[in-house]
This record gives structure tokens, C-alpha cells and sequence, in this order.
């Protein structure tokens, strides 16, 4: 059975394609080369007017696992709105906050309809994977992974302060990669999450965790390491000490020179690139930020954007978490300290333009993204739900690649944060091209899935059709076609086929060793059997709805 | 082999389930020594093939107007299974520990709440206060294997500081520590936590009380408890919310989540709700993903069919309904009159493996298949009625 894309216009960075003409070939779900003339062409679809790209990949989005859970569990006002059948109540866009805490199924159809095939859960804490396992099995039409965080847990901690040589610690995040079925491995606020647990309220890059007499930069040196080491694709996702906190941004500088060259991605790198200067004691170093990514090219970096309205922000970062309850709104949070693993912060947000501190989050993202120079190595988030519902990123796109409707967004801000901000001064527009490195070549590469993000011989034939627009949020709203896998699942941006994609990991090689030193301290402190900690293939496989995919090599 | 046990909310995954069994509670024993029993399929008492029932059981449903899916002591494949048939027909979910979750749900849905979980107890915690409950009569080894362990990262275990605050016959046995060590005990009618709480809230948030005694317990005995909090490296405040059987429970459970909020001011503390049974805790969840939203409670006399699922605790009865009933569950389940129609499915953890979460939420563990059975699984049964339903 193959399928003929026909006069497709095509945008596949990964090959350097910007907007050539070209015809693509789909079989058993693949790319194919053009076949022979005797070959049987069974579907031809013409795309002329159509701009193709791959599936869009999600490179950092909460969708399962404990945390979200939490939000969804305390947060029944946000889906109040599904339960009117009057059609007036039905005014919700994509800021609409039941988007900020979707089901599992709703996740799946909301982003096959936007055109995104994958999407990665960052936050999976390694206890906790299972749940994050069965909920990402539980969302239709996209593929998944996640990250498996490391750094704050009791055991790494111990053999960090007990100077184990970095052989002991690569075993140790290649063990955890494979028990955890991760792609990569995750850093938040490094010692932070335990230093909490001791009643620490702050931690700085080179500030010692009061109990273990070891500092954040520490962590970071020795996981960095241990991440290139073992060969996981994945740099070591980072999310940086003193998050949110006015003046944060020296610490992210400081950050970036923690892994000796080394490679590292910063995660929603927005919400750390405050300064503290003004009336207001706080103000951007959106250029600080971006200038020190353009120099240094071994970190790459995702946003974070915020946009405004009704979300929930959920982070395994419970000591600033912890601080930030305050500022709940609606006035209700979780805080959770997690199985001497790690813990996580449940606070529901809401962002108001007319705010002074909303109003320039939402340009200090912008600003990065439009002083970064390579798409490469800058990703296309709002850590959904934190910074805005993913369902936002339509928007997102248009505020990119459209001077005049950001200039228009950015004249309704509140005035003291506009003064603050020089975004109307950066006429940069995205291009088709870029949008496409960020939310596909780019991702794919860095995640290390070979054959997604791009449209080459060989491919999987995750395709994206959109009708080009002047209106870009219009545009990527609502593909014209989606293929997942080489079937077609979505049409005018209706759902016309159910698929449940798959799980993408890696598994890197460890000696089988570590395991005496785990057993030993399973036994001892922890409240389950080892064995029972290791998820198999054959628990996410679910009798053959999802398959586990391999990506070490 | 080492198998997991569903008898309890805390999993405990060392049960050696060779003859005879070993680290065990009362409540494993019995789970673990249920016979296996060949229940038949039945119409009205009358046994059927199991094409039969499931088609029976579809029929129902489907002239029905309001059925309801209730009971739900499944696992997870089985409670996904059962999701879809009630969505099939628009039946809402009810576990049959609706009425005791459904008081932490309040809490967390008014307030939120800041929680721990065994392992940091087990490793950290020097002050463990329980409120209104021995723990012990719903979960038997939680002093053994979180309380009274040999060696902990970050605290002495022995030397841990026990209070049992408020609640009635408690067995305080449990808070003896192995070399001697006494709990303090300050027990008080259920009716009057309501008032303790607030007043140990009050007291840890430093306002003064102008009186000398609440209930029974005296000003300087609470005030004494609230220092201890305080002091604390890290102090667990443990409820379990089927002991708080009354009115606005919600609210005890408040004061005792407040309370852990304000003392997380200065130093650090956290709750910890015990008890669950019957992947209570499970069905809380994978309905909240499922369907974006907490199951709540409903009153089963307004729906006219129930689907019935008990497939861990045949011992524990069934609400009575004029409606129709369908019920599917353990094959050991005894009726006084005979269900429309009963359907025996494999039990998770005796006759076929599973997947439960434990009571504190962020631990999920799979259950083995410990014995041979021929009995369907729930999920089976509802994939097959699943295809009728459409």
C-alpha cells in the first residue's frame, strides 16, 4: 500500500529543504524513495497550496505522572465549562483553563489536531514512573517519553558525598534510565528538593545541601557527566537553582559554565532570567540570557513561555514551589515531599497582563526567543501547563512570526512592565524554516529519535499538511491532514482514525553490579522490593495497544 | 516467591506466599487464604454460561436510563475496562469507599494540602502524631515496616516520639517502640476531634486559648504537643479518613492540613493520610486522568441498574437498590436474594497479576498471580460486554 503526497511544499530543515517542491511517498508507515513505475500508487492526495512538515514534537510538557494528576484531582472548577450543554458557554479559546488539566484522551486528540505527533513528559520522578507510564499510555494518537529525574534523590546524594568515582554514578543514571523505561534524565533545582526536606528554604549554585556538604554545581558536574558518558542522546535536562526569583538569571549564567563544555539544555529558561533592577525590584535579562546562549554553544535551551489566563503550574521543585503558594490563585496548592526521591509543587496561577511581573514574563520569553540566533538550539514551550495550556502555541507561533499582532499584544501590556521591556525593538520574524527547526529538526535531534522531526527516505511518516495563512495562528490551529505513522488521522483538523502511539526510550548499558549496592539500600531504608521499582516493556506494552522503542544504539 | 498484598492501602510487596506464609497481618492471611472456588455464572440465581450473563448484564444496561458502576474493589486494567462500558452508557462511578475519600477530596479541593509519603516517615520522621486513629486497625504493618525499622538515613528510629491524639478503643500497642519506648496516648470521643483539631491549629499558629481544657484533654497537654510539632527535624500528622465517621469531617481533616501548612513556616512537617482498601486509591486516580475530573459521590437509590464490582473483599456487602443489579466480583461473594446477574472474575493478586497504587499515592506496584484460575478477568468480562453495549 503506498501513499503519494503529491506537489507538497516542504519545510524539513533536517535536510535543508525550505519550501521546495517535492513529492512524498509513504509505505508500511515509512517515507519511502519514489518507487518503480510498475509499482501500484493506491491513495494520491494533492497538496498543492499546502505547506508539509513533520509531526510537531513536544520536547517538554507535563503530560503524566503524579503531579499533573494532582492538578487535575484539585482543580473540578476548571472543567466546569465541559459540563454546559448550552452552546453560550462555549466561549472558551485555547487559554481556556480546562486545556491547563485535560484528560489523558484529550491530551492526545488536543495535539494530533494541532499537528504534534510526540510529546515528552520532563518530570518523571523515578519512583513515581509507573503512573507516568500508565497515564501516557492512556493518551491516544501521540507518541511519548520522558525524563527521569535524578539529583535530589538520597541514593545519588550518597554516593556523590561519599566521593564515588564517576564510573559508580554513570551505572547508577544508566540503571535508572533503563528501570525508569526514560529517554533522558532530569535535573530540578539540584539538592534543592532535599535540602528542603531539611528545612533549607534557598539553595545557590555553590551552596552546600546542609546534610550532604555538597552543592548544586556539584550535581550538575557529575550528572552531565554521567549522561554524556553512558550515551544517552538527551543532554541532561536542567532546571535551574531559584526559580522564579527576582535576580535568578546570574544563577542560570553560572549554570551554563557548571559542566566543563559538557552538554546541557536549560529547561524553561524564562522563568529564570530575572534581574532585580527598577522600582519594582525585578526586570528582564532576557539579553543577558540570550547573549550567554549564543556564545555558548553546548547548552541548548527550552522557553517557557508564559501567556495569559487560568493555568496551574506543577513542579517537582517543591522547596520554590513551597514559596510561590502565596500566590495561588485560586488559594489552594499541594506540596509533596516524595519517597527520599524527590518531591513536587502543585500551585494553580493565573496570569493577567495587566500585572506588572505577568506582564513581563510574558515579554522576557519573547525576548529570548527573538535574541536567540539558532533555532537548533532553542525549543518552542509554554512547560505546559506552568507558563500556558499547550493548546496556546498557535498563538505562540503568530506572536513569532508576526511583528505587527505582537506589537499590538505588547501595547496592551501593563505600561510600567512595557517601559521595562525593549521587544518593540526587535523586528525579527520567525520563518516557516525556523518554526520548523524549533518544533521539529531541532527536537528530534536533541532527543536523539533519528527517525522523527524530519521527512527523509527512511523517516516514520509522522506529516503535518497546513494550509498556508497570513494569519499563522489560524494556520497551525487546524492542519489540513496528519498523518501518524503513515495513516491518516486527522482531517480539516478533525480526528477521523484513533492510533495510541508509542513510547520512546533509551537504554543504555550499565554493569550489572550496581545492583548489590541498590538492593542493599532498597532493603534497608526503602518501602518496596527492588524488583518492584523496574518497569518492563511488557507493562507499557498493554497486550499491544503501545510498543517500547529502543533508541540506544 | 515474594508477592505483592491488596488487603490494605500499603501494598506490602514482602509477602513470601510459599507454605506457610510469611510476613503477614491478619488482613493478608485472609486475603491470601481465600479458597478458590468454582462459581458458575448466574441469571437470577440460575447458572449460565458466561455468554449468557455478559449478555444479560448488556441487556439491562442498555434499557436502563440512570445505571450506575459501583463498588469498583478492581485494579487498575480492570477499572480502565469498566471506565469504558460506563462511559458506554453514561454511568457515573462510585467506589465503595466513596464516602471516606470523598472527605480528603474536599480538603484538597478547598485548600489543597502538603503530604508526605512511607519512605520519608520511615527515614525522617522523629514526631509522628496520629489523629483519630491507631493506623493499625485498617493498615497492621505500618509501625513495623515504617515505624520500628532497624536502621533509617536520617533518624533514630527507636527513639521516635509517638502521640496518639483523640479517637476511641485504640490499640496503642502498635507506638511501643522495641526497646520500651511509650506512646503518648490522650484519646477523646470521635464526636469531639472536631474541636481538638481546631484547637491544636490554634495553638501551633501560636493564638492564645482561653480555656484550660477541650474535651477532656488539658490546655497544657495540647500545648505541649504543638511544641513537640515545632521542635521537630520532621514531624508526620497522620489521619485516616474512615475513622472520621461524621458530619463535616472535611473540616477535622482541615484543621489537621492547616495545621501542617503553618508549622511549614519555620520548620517541616507534613501530613499523611492512611487506610484505603479495595484500589480506593487507585480508582481516584485513573479516573481523574481518564476523565479530567475526581469521582465523586452519588446516592445509588436514584439510578435504576447498578453494576456491582467486588472483586478483592467478598465479606463486604453490598448496598441494597430495587434497581437491578449486576454483579461482578469474587467468586466466593454470597447473596441473601440473588442478583439479576452475577459474573465470578479472577481476583488481582490471587488468580491473575495487576496493578494498584498505594494510600500515599505516588507508589505503584504490580500484583502476581499467586495461584492457577480459569476465571475471566474483569477486564475481559467488560470487553466483551463492551462489544453488546455499542
Amino acid at each position: 500500500m503506498i501513499t503519494l503526497l503529491k506537489n507538497a511544499k516542504i519545510y524539513d530543515p533536517a535536510h535543508q529543504k525550505n519550501g521546495v517542491k517535492e513529492d512524498i511517498y509513504i509505505r508500511n508507515g515509512h517515507i519511502i524513495a519514489k518507487p518503480s513505475d510498475t509499482e501500484k500508487i493506491n491513495e494520491t492526495i494533492d497538496l498543492k497550496g499546502k505547506v508539509v512538515m513533520a509531526g510537531a514534537i513536544d520536547m517538554h510538557s507535563h503530560i503524566g505522572g503524579g503531579k499533573v494528576n494532582i492538578a487535575r484531582m484539585m482543580l473540578p472548577e476548571y472543567q466546569e465549562a465541559l459540563r454546559y450543554s448550552e452552546p453560550e458557554a462555549h466561549i472558551c479559546g485555547p487559554h481556556c483553563a480546562h486545556h491547563a488539566t485535560p484528560s489523558t484522551i484529550n491530551t492526545g486528540m488536543h495535539y494530533i489536531e494541532m499537528g504534534y505527533t510526540a510529546a515528552f513528559e520532563p518530570a518523571i520522578l523515578a519512583i513515581n514512573a509507573r503512573q507516568a507510564h500508565l497515564e501516557m499510555g492512556d493518551t491516544p494518537m501521540i507518541d511519548k517519553g520522558g525524563y527521569a529525574m535524578l539529583g535530589n534523590d538520597d541514593y545519588f546524594l550518597r554516593l556523590l558525598a561519599n566521593k564515588a568515582d564517576q564510573k559508580t554514578i554513570n551505572d547508577y543514571v544508566a540503571w535508572t534510565t533503563n528501570a525508569t523505561q526514560a529517554i533522558g534524565i532530569k535535573v530540578v533545582n539540584p539538592g534543592g528538593i532535599s535540602a528542603f526536606k531539611f528545612n533549607q528554604r534557598r539553595l545557590d549554585l555553590d551552596e552546600n545541601n546542609a546534610h550532604y556538604q555538597i552543592s548544586p554545581r556539584q550535581i550538575l558536574q557529575s550528572l552531565s557527566r554521567a549522561v554524556h558518558d553512558i550515551g544517552i542522546a538527551k543532554p541532561l535536562h536542567v532546571h535551574c537553582n531559584n526559580l522564579g526569583a527576582a535576580g535568578n538569571f546570574q544563577t542560570t549564567l553560572d549554570t551554563m559554565g557548571a559542566s566543563d563544555g559538557i552538554p546541557m539544555h536549560l529547561t524553561h529558561i524564562q522563568f529564570h532570567s530575572y534581574a532585580a533592577e527598577g522600582d519594582k525590584k525585578f526586570s528582564s535579562a532576557a539579553a543577558q540570557i540570550a547573549e550567554a546562549l549564543n556564545q555558548n554553544k553546548h547548552i541548548t535551551a527550552d522557553v517557557g513561555q508564559i501567556l495569559f489566563g487560568q493555568t496551574v503550574t506543577a513542579s517537582g521543585d517543591n522547596m520554590m514551589q513551597h514559596l510561590n503558594t502565596k500566590h495561588a490563585n485560586p488559594k489552594k496548592s499541594v506540596i509533596m515531599d516524595i519517597e527520599c526521591d524527590a518531591g513536587c509543587g502543585v500551585v494553580p496561577f493565573k496570569y493577567r497582563d495587566e500585572n506588572y511581573v505577568n506582564a513581563l514574563q510574558w515579554a522576557i520569553g519573547l525576548e529570548i526567543f527573538l535574541s536567540v540566533e539558532d533555532p537548533w538550539r532553542i525549543f518552542l514551550t509554554t512547560d505546559h501547563p506552568n507558563g500556558a495550556p499547550f493548546t496556546c502555541y498557535p498563538h505562540l507561533i503568530r506572536l513569532l512570526m508576526d511583528k505587527p499582532f505582537r506589537d499590538e499584544a505588547f501595547a496592551k501590556l501593563n505600561l510600567d512592565a512595557q517601559a521595562m521591556s525593549n521587544l518593540t525593538s526587535i523586528d525579527r520574524e520567525y520563518s516557516l524554516y525556523e518554526i520548523a527547526t524549533m518544533t521539529r529538526a531541532g527536537a528530534a535531534k536533541l532527543i536523539g529519535l533519528g527517525d522523527r522531526g524530519h521527512l527523509g527516505i527512511g523517516a516514520a511518516a509522522d506529516i503535518t499538511v497546513y494550509t498556508e495563512q497570513d494569519d499563522k495562528e489560524a494556520m497551525f490551529s487546524k492542519p489540513s491532514y496528519v498523518f501518524k505513522d503513515g495513516e491518516l488521522v486527522v482531517k480539516d483538523g478533525e480526528i477521523i482514525k484513533v492510533v495510541w502511539g508509542k513510547t520512546h526510550t533509551a537504554k543504555p548499558a550499565y554493569d550489572k553490579a550496581v545492583e548489590k549496592g541498590l538492593k542493599d539500600y532498597f532493603d534497608k531504608y526503602h518501602t518496596i522490593q527492588l524488583d518492584n521499582f523496574k518497569i518492563s516493556d511488557d507493562e507499557i506494552a498493554q497486550d499491544g495497544r503501545n510498543q517500547v522503542i529502543n533508541h540506544t544504539k | 516467591m515474594l508477592a505483592t498484598c491488596p488487603a490494605c492501602g500499603l501494598l506490602c510487596d514482602d509477602i513470601n506466599v510459599s507454605d506457610p506464609l510469611t510476613n503477614t497481618c491478619a488482613k493478608s492471611i485472609s486475603f491470601f487464604s481465600q479458597p478458590s472456588t468454582e462459581a458458575s455464572p448466574s441469571i437470577a440465581g440460575k447458572a449460565v454460561s458466561l455468554d449468557e450473563a455478559v449478555g444479560h448484564a448488556a441487556s439491562i444496561l442498555k434499557s436502563a436510563k440512570q445505571p450506575i458502576f459501583a463498588g469498583l474493589s478492581t485494579d487498575l486494567s480492570g477499572f480502565r475496562a469498566a471506565f469504558n462500558s460506563a462511559q458506554q452508557v453514561q454511568a457515573p462511578m462510585m467506589h465503595m469507599n466513596a464516602e471516606s475519600s470523598w472527605r480528603n477530596t474536599k480538603v484538597l479541593q478547598t485548600r489543597g494540602w502538603q503530604t508526605t509519603t512511607l519512605m520519608e516517615v520511615k527515614n525522617r520522621a522523629d514526631v509522628i502524631l496520629c489523629i483519630g486513629t491507631d493506623v493499625v486497625s485498617h493498615n497492621p504493618r505500618f509501625f513495623e515496616r515504617n515505624v520500628w525499622n532497624k536502621e533509617a538515613l536520617f533518624t533514630d528510629p527507636q527513639a521516635r516520639d509517638i502521640i496518639y491524639l483523640g479517637g476511641e478503643h485504640l490499640d496503642a500497642s502498635a507506638g511501643v517502640s522495641p526497646n520500651g519506648k511509650q506512646p503518648t496516648v490522650l484519646p477523646c470521643a470521635l464526636e469531639a476531634l472536631p474541636e481538638i483539631t481546631a484547637a491544636l491549629r490554634a495553638l501551633i499558629l501560636n493564638k492564645p486559648l482561653k480555656v484550660t481544657t477541650v474535651a477532656g484533654i488539658t490546655i497544657n497537654d495540647l500545648q505541649a504537643i504543638a511544641e513537640r510539632l515545632r521542635q521537630a527535624s520532621y514531624a508526620v500528622l497522620i489521619w485516616v479518613a474512615k475513622d472520621l465517621d461524621y458530619a463535616h469531617a472535611e473540616l477535622t481533616i482541615q484543621n489537621i492540613t492547616e495545621g501542617v501548612v503553618a508549622l511549614n513556616e519555620k520548620s517541616r512537617a507534613m501530613g499523611l493520610s492512611l487506610g484505603g482498601s479495595d484500589g480506593d486509591t487507585t480508582v481516584n486516580y485513573a479516573h481523574t486522568w481518564l476523565s479530567a475530573l475526581a469521582p465523586a459521590e452519588h446516592d445509588i437509590s436514584q439510578h435504576d441498574a447498578m453494576v456491582w464490582i467486588n472483586s478483592f473483599s467478598p465479606e463486604k456487602p453490598m448496598p441494597t437498590t430495587k434497581a437491578p443489579t449486576i454483579v461482578i466480583g469474587n467468586s466466593n461473594l454470597q447473596f441473601s436474594t440473588p442478583p439479576a446477574v452475577f459474573i465470578p472474575v479472577a481476583t488481582p493478586g490471587l488468580d491473575c497479576s495487576g496493578t494498584l497504587f498505594r494510600v500515599d499515592s505516588s507508589i505503584v506496584l504490580p500484583l502476581k498471580q499467586t495461584r492457577a484460575s480459569t476465571l475471566p478477568t474483569l477486564a475481559a468480562v467488560m470487553t466483551q460486554m463492551d462489544a453488546l453495549l455499542t
